[in-house]
Parts: structure tokens; C-alpha cells; sequence
């Protein structure tokens, strides 16, 4: 219901500056915070993975403590956007953790 | 010779005259205090205008000017808040952190099993804190300059916090209160509570990031209890000025009121001294600003002696007001629902009832709005002192959070009366009835608070506390050591290190700079 209505605003908000736009409209997909969450693992729904906010980032990303994309798990280790330096597409959190890694790798660390 | 003798202009007055110095302090009112005044508002009703709680004042600076032997009066209010509930009854915070948990148990075995711990955080954290309101901040340029045992001595005293502590002291500086306090607590009173200490004095909402630092300075500039602080003075907070002019005539210093500083003068690009209003001319070898940094530089100096890239800083410094003043004259005390004690209504009183309510307030003033259910404060210092109003009446000061100093619609001028409307109809909800026994009532809006005050753009703290203006960014990068950007300018109000309140802090940090440039 509200994913229809939600859809139904960005269409409309499209159109106060491209009238044509709902002439021209074959199909349409809405994703929700819930689809997201539902179909692209996003917990709540956040794309950042969580929020790009001061107290989350860099050394407090995701929490402080495991910022250095070691968890308190031995052999466990993050690389996603919820790491330094977040979310967008750059591949940046997947290489600092593929090297660290792999430092601890060499030192015989992680199995 | 200082400019205004608000509280911070005469605490550094004073200290100055002690070091040696012979300071000439210029008011332009006729009353010294600056926001911390005492002032009869109706016919035998005494309230404290502007401020009405203390910071509370810094403990060396009582010591250093023996003002508890010049007839200061504390009183430690407890409980220190009661945030009185929409349905009657209300919630108690003591000074004994035991003594609230205790009583939060009626209320919400969680809260009650949290505070304890959030006591104890908060005092840790801001007792660390408090190290750095003392010191005088960086020099942006050449930080290593000085000397360094302080700062060393703030690393030491951060590693001593303990790994939790220092962690969430990192954390939560840039936090949005509405989010720590939903970390802490489960009742909507709580974190309510906790948002208003966020929100006050910041035009910002809860939800606004930044706000838990707000939060952090005020319990580092008081013992950091759960609580807050409610210290109060006998016969109000103009009783400080009066305290603070004995100790700075005694120690030699020269104060005029009704002179009003209309320039600061400047040749050969040094200040040389002040014009006042009439045209007497005085000349002095330093002058110290007590006035809000947009007055000082863009009102008292001539723009032409400043870079222009600094007067386009200071424009860009924000200082828009955001609260008022409703001053009651009562026949009686508010009758609060439920039955509340009158002994429950001596210190802060909180009235905003969850979050929600909070952040719409701030979307009214947002946009430009007088908020419709504004987030109060009020004391009513007539239960601890009972010569500020008539035999059995009362006086009730209510802060009145948000009121842009910037309408979209309409003056302050014409709508004034709606601040003290939105006060008691808010009041109303809590204290069926209140209004019929209100005697008489002063509204101050952002526009009297400048007009009357000095305080430019109606801001109670000198400009916003929010982490890019604190420190040494307080007011500017590069001007936060009490220096102004001329030789012979320095500050020393709330618009510096460690900022607003009533806490003579600033005052005493200036006080220690300008006496090592100047013996």
C-alpha cells in the first residue's frame, strides 16, 4: 500500500519538472527501506550500512573497539561499507580489509 | 578597561585589579550583571531576568575573589529537576544518584536500573572535561608553542577514564542527544530530560547533531551528576555583580555604569582606547571585550582595520537567538496536577514531554515560527527566597525554548504576547488554572534581549555551542586565545572559551592571558 503511494510521490514530484514523464513510464519498481532490507541483505534498510555520522565513523566504524576490520571473533573479519571509509561504491572498506587480512594471514593469525 | 560588566567582564575585572592591574570597567546599563541581573519587573516581584540558574560558577574564581565573604548566598536546589507529567504526578531527579533510581523504580525498572551507571559515565567523563574549560586553547598556528605538562596531563587524565569511558567520550561528543538519551533510557520523561539539556540554549532540535556535546560542557562546567546542576543564589543572580563589584573596587579596579562604549578606537593599527556615547574619549593601553564577538568586531571596531576574509568568519559565526524570557508574577503557587509538593518545585523544572514534542518545537522555530508547545524551564526562586515577591505570592521565571530572533512573519515587536501565550498555554496542561494566577507577566524576546541586554542577535550563549564553534574556534580558528585580531583587543565573554552560562569561566581564562601579556 504505502510502497504504490510512495511510488506514486516520486512520480509526481518527477513531474512538476518533466511533465511527460508519466506518458512515458513502461514499467516502474519501488524499493522500500524494507526491500532493501528484504532483498539486498541492507539491515533497516540503510545504505551506508549504517549512518555516515561523526560518532560512526573512522575509528568508531561501525563500533569502537573493532575498527580495524577485526571483530572480537578470531577469524572474523568485516569489509563492508559499515567499515572505514563507509558506504559508496569504491571498493576502499574491501581492500584495507583484504590487506589486513592478509597481514594476519602471513603471521599464521587467523586460522 | 573593559567593555560591559556582565559577570564575565567583572570577573576578569576583578582578577586583573588583583594581579596588580587598574581596570576601568564601562556599562552602558544602569545595572551591572549583564544576563545575570536581578531585577524588579512588576511592583514588589524580584525575578532574575535573563539567566536564572547558575553555571555554576567556577570554583577557583569563588576562591580566588572571596565571594562567599562578600554575602554570596549558594543554595544547592534539590530536588535539582521534576519534570511534572502530562496526566499529573512527576519525575524527581536528586542530587543522590541512589536517592533518584530509588524513586525512577515506580516509574521504570529499567530506567532505575541505568541510571546509576549513567551517573557515574557522565561524572567521570566531565570531571575530564573540566581539566580542559580551565585552559586556555591551542595556538592554531604554532600548537606546540607553550607549555606542554597540560596537555600531557590531558592525555594521562584520558587514559584514566578507563577503555569504556574514553571510548564513549569519543562517541559521544558528535552525537545527537535524542540518540544518547534513547541509548540510556526507556521512558519518554527521560530522555526527554536528557534532551533538554541537549537543546538548551542551541537552536537545534534533539535530532541535531552535536547536541550531546552541549550536554557534555554543561556537566563539565557543574559536577556532571545525572541530574545536572540547579545552584542558585540567595536573592537572585544579580546578587553575583554586586559581589563581584566589591571584590573588584576593593582590589582597586574603577566601574561606570550608564556609559556606553559606542567605538573602539584604533591607530596605527593598535587600539588605543574607546569613544562613548557623547564623545568622551579614553584611552587605555588594552581593551577588553565582555560584548558578543558580531558585536565587537562588527559593531565597535571599524570593519576597515579588519581583513576582510576575518569579517566574512564572523558573519558567518552563528549567533541566532533562539529562546525567550517569561517572567510571572504569581498570587500563588502553579497548581500542579496531581498534587504535586511544593518542596518537588525548587529546582529546574522541565516541561517537554518526550522527543517528539521536543523536535516540533525546534520545526516551528526552523522555519522561521514561534513554536506552539515550546520546551520550558522554569524555577520559581520565591520557595528559597521569599523576599523576591510579596508575603505569600511567588515568582515564576520561565526560559521559553524555541523563538527565532529571525521571523518569517511579522515583528517581535507585534508579537511578543504570543511568547507568553505559548508559555501558559503549555503551562496550562501541567497546572490547570495557572493563568488566573498570574499577576502580572514580562515577556523578552530574542529582540529584547539584544536590545536590552547587548546580546546580539538575542543569543544567550554568545553564539552557538556546537563543536565548530567551541575551543579553539571559539569565536574564530585562529582567535581563541582570548587575543582579538589587533594588538591591545582582547575578549573575555561568553563568545570564548569555554563559552556561555554563568560561570565566570571565560572571564578567568581571559583574566590569566591578559595579565601574562600585560605584567
Amino acid at each position: 500500500m504505502k510502497r504504490d503511494a510512495f511510488g506514486d510521490a516520486v512520480v509526481n514530484t518527477i513531474a512538476q519538472y518533466a511533465p511527460n514523464i508519466k506518458k512515458l513510464i513502461l514499467h516502474r519498481q519501488v524499493l522500500t527501506p524494507l526491500d532493501l532490507e528484504r532483498e539486498f541483505g541492507l539491515t533497516e534498510g540503510n545504505i551506508f550500512q549504517g549512518e555516515l555520522s561523526l560518532e560512526q565513523l573512522f575509528f568508531l566504524r561501525p563500533v569502537p573497539g573493532w575498527a580495524r576490520y577485526r571483530s572480537p571473533i578470531r577469524g572474523l573479519y568485516m569489509c563492508g561499507s559499515a567499515t572505514h571509509p563507509g558506504g559508496g561504491i569504491m571498493g576502499a572498506p574491501g581492500r584495507i580489509s583484504a590487506l589486513e587480512l592478509l597481514k594476519d594471514w602471513k603471521k599464521g593469525k587467523v586460522a | 578597561m573593559i567593555i560591559g560588566g556582565g559577570h564575565n567582564g567583572l570577573v576578569t575585572a576583578a582578577l586583573l585589579a588583583r594581579g596588580g592591574l587598574k581596570p576601568l570597567v564601562l556599562e552602558r546599563r544602569d545595572v551591572l550583571g549583564g544576563a545575570a541581573v536581578t531585577e524588579e519587573f512588576h511592583p514588589g516581584f524580584k525575578a532574575s531576568t535573563v539567566a536564572h540558574v547558575l553555571g555554576p560558577l567556577r570554583a577557583s574564581v569563588v576562591e580566588d575573589l572571596d565571594l562567599k565573604n562578600r554575602g554570596l548566598g549558594f543554595v544547592e536546589a534539590e530536588p535539582r529537576v521534576f519534570a511534572p507529567l502530562p496526566d499529573g504526578g512527576g519525575v524527581a531527579l536528586w542530587g543522590d544518584a541512589g536517592k533518584t533510581a530509588f524513586e525512577l523504580r515506580k516509574l521504570s525498572a529499567p530506567d532505575a536500573d541505568r541510571y546509576p551507571e549513567f551517573h557515574r559515565s557522565l561524572s567521570a567523563i566531565a570531571a575530564y572535561l573540566s581539566r580542559l574549560l580551565t585552559l586556555t586553547p591551542p595556538d592554531i598556528d604554532r600548537p606546540l608553542k607553550g607549555p606542554i605538562l597540560p596537555w600531557l596531563g590531558l592525555g594521562m587524565g584520558f587514559r584514566g577514564l578507563g577503555r569504556e569511558d574514553a571510548q564513549r567520550l569519543l562517541r559521544w561528543g558528535p552525537m545527537a542527544v535524542a540518540d544518547f538519551a534513547t541509548e540510556w533510557f526507556s521512558t519518554d520523561v527521560m530522555r526527554a530530560i536528557v534532551c533538554g539539556r541537549g537543546i538548551h540554549g542551541i537552536f537545534g532540535g534533539p535530532w541535531s547533531a552535536g547536541t550531546t556535546a552541549n550536554l557534555l560542557l554543561q556537566a563539565a562546567s557543574a559536577d556532571g551528576n545525572g541530574a545536572g546542576s540547579t545552584v542558585q543564589l540567595v536573592g537572585g543572580l544579580g546578587s553575583l555583580a554586586g559581589a563581584l563589584t566589591a571584590a573588584a573596587r576593593q582590589h582597586g579596579a574603577e566601574i561606570r555604569t550608564s556609559a556606553t562604549v559606542e567605538r573602539i578606537t584604533v591607530k596605527d593599527g593598535r587600539v588605543t582606547g574607546v569613544v562613548l556615547a557623547g564623545g568622551e574619549e579614553i584611552a587605555a593601553r588594552a581593551v577588553v571585550s565582555g560584548a558578543d564577538p558580531k558585536r565587537t568586531f562588527l559593531d565597535l571596531l571599524d570593519p576597515a582595520v579588519l581583513d576582510p576574509d576575518d569579517v566574512r568568519r564572523l558573519r558567518n559565526y552563528r549567533q541566532q537567538g533562539m529562546a525567550s524570557k517569561v517572567n510571572l508574577a504569581l498570587d500563588s503557587l502553579p497548581p500542579f496536577r496531581g498534587e504535586v509538593a511544593p518542596d518537588l518545585l525548587r529546582g529546574r523544572i522541565h516541561i517537554g514531554p518526550d522527543v517528539d514534542d521536543l523536535e516540533r518545537a525546534f520545526d516551528d522555530a526552523k522555519y522561521g515560527g514561534i513554536s506552539r508547545k515550546p520546551y520550558l524551564e522554569a524555577t520559581i526562586p520565591t520557595l528559597w527566597d521569599s523576599t523576591l515577591a510579596p508575603a505569600g505570592q511567588h515568582v515564576m521565571s520561565v526560559y521559553v525554548q524555541f523563538t527565532p530572533y529571525v521571523l518569517r512573519e511579522g515583528s517581535w515587536e507585534a508579537r511578543r504576547d504570543e511568547v507568553g501565550d505559548a508559555a501558559l498555554r503549555t503551562l496550562e496542561a501541567y497546572a490547570p488554572g495557572i493563568s488566573r494566577r498570574v499577576v502580572a507577566r514580562q515577556v523578552l524576546t530574542p529582540l529584547d534581549l539584544e536590545r536590552t541586554y547587548g546580546l546580539t542577535g538575542g543569543h544567550p550563549m554568545h553564539g552557538e555551542m556546537a563543536l565548530d564553534q567551541l575551543f579553539l574556534a571559539r569565536p574564530l580558528l585562529g582567535w581563541g586565545r582570548y587575543r582579538g585580531p589587533l594588538p591591545g583587543l582582547y575578549m573575555c565573554g561568553a563568545g570564548t572559551h569555554p563559552g556561555g552560562g554563568v560561570t565566570g569561566g571565560p572571564g578567568a581564562n581571559a583574566a590569566r592571558e591578559i595579565l601574562a601579556d600585560l605584567k
